[in-house]
């Protein structure tokens, strides 16, 4: 699963998500791309299963990329634990992602086995994302 | 080709909420700039914008902006859209001097199937979707075309493969890749975990010949070892 190797702070605040995806909003590397189109936060376990959803669909022949990466540590407190004594222990890591964002490409030379792979993809996501394709002309 | 005239509107209110004003009604704002003149902020209707860029000429098509009278020759410089939606936000129109030579990006369209890479399970990887060219604004290519039939596993089709139309050139670095044959890991590790699944069937099938109920304990195992194999991937 993908996580940082070292960070700078073990526990992050929690953090608002407001607004759209400034960057990152574009097919840039493959043909197809998985888009969101609502704000969350993905685990490093959606992303992964969503990318053994993907490569094990299109099976030979194909490329995925995948645009985002978990660098946000979510804290938990162990259950039946009195509030207090601080904050808890970082237990996953999470991608931040806002509506708009492209969160994984796909190359592979047949649109509807692609579209297919992707909307398996987007079953293993926490939010409403869609098929994208890359931008050409108007 | 025939001349695309668009007629831009001056004098808009700048600043985000009349920008958005202008948007609810049914306009794109945009900026005119270029040609050591001033910069003139316009609005364009959205219905004319689409007209214009939606002709064989692609977004590199050559406009003739009509700003308070004074026609002007133009290409789309920058398109900002909005990252959901779709709709265009703003748009860059850059004035053009018609004899003058212009650096303008245009998209490389792959063409034909090259079968001998999907034959090998690989796939074509392109690396290079626009090539910066430079041409005077009429003889802008609306798209280059790069045929990669010929393609195989391990080569690539380079900027130097490039038929470039009559009247643009590139300076791009002739031995970049536009287009490369390859087999990616993903269908390496596919290859791999079918050949193992192969081979732990052959033993099942061997420990079948053997004994009786040893034979299904060893087959059921099997399976098993398959889900974990995938589950790796």
């Amino acid at each position: 699963m993908l996580m940082p190797r070292k960070v700078a702070h073990r526990k992050h605040h929690r953090g608002r998500l407001r607004g759209n995806a400034k960057g990152g909003t574009e097919v840039t590397f493959g043909d197809y791309g998985l888009q969101a189109i609502e704000p969350g936060w993905i685990t490093a376990r959606q992303i992964e299963a969503a990318r053994i959803a993907m490569t094990r669909h299109i099976k030979r022949g194909g490329k995925v990329w995948i645009n985002v990466f978990p660098d946000k540590p979510v804290t938990e407190k162990p259950a039946e634990t009195r509030m207090g004594s601080g904050k808890g222990n970082p237990e996953r890591w999470v991608a931040v992602v806002r509506p708009g964002r492209v969160l994984f490409e796909l190359s592979f030379y047949d649109e509807e086995v692609a579209r297919e792979a992707i909307d398996r993809a987007i079953q293993k996501l926490p939010i409403k994302a869609r098929f994208v394709k890359r931008d050409e002309g108007f | 080709m025939a001349e695309l005239l668009l007629t831009a509107q001056t004098g808009r209110p700048l600043g985000t909420r009349s920008s958005r004003r202008l948007r609810r009604e049914g306009h794109v704002p945009g900026v005119v700039y270029g040609l050591g003149q001033d910069p003139v902020a316009v609005t364009v209707p959205w219905p004319e914008l689409r007209r214009v860029l939606t002709t064989e000429a692609g977004l590199n098509a050559l406009i003739t902006i009509d700003v308070d009278g004074d026609k002007q020759l133009s290409i789309v410089k920058e398109m900002q859209r909005h990252a959901v939606k779709r709709d265009v936000t703003h748009i860059d129109f850059l004035r053009v001097d018609p004899n003058e030579e212009i650096q303008i990006d245009v998209p490389i369209v792959l063409e034909g199937e090259a079968k001998e890479v999907e034959n090998e399970d690989g796939m074509v990887d392109q690396t290079l979707f626009t090539l910066a060219v430079y041409a005077k604004p009429n003889a802008i290519p609306s798209e280059l075309t790069v045929d990669i039939s010929e393609l195989t596993i391990g080569e690539a089709i380079r900027v130097s493969d490039i038929v470039m139309p009559e009247g643009s050139r590139t300076e791009v670095d002739e031995e970049e890749a536009v287009a490369i044959g390859t087999v990616t890991r993903s269908t390496l590790e596919a290859m791999a975990a079918e050949d193992a699944a192969e081979a732990a069937a052959l033993e099942g099938e061997e420990g079948e010949g053997e004994g009786g109920e040893e034979g299904d304990g060893g087959g059921d195992s099997d399976d098993d070892g398959g889900d974990d194999a995938g589950g790796d991937e």
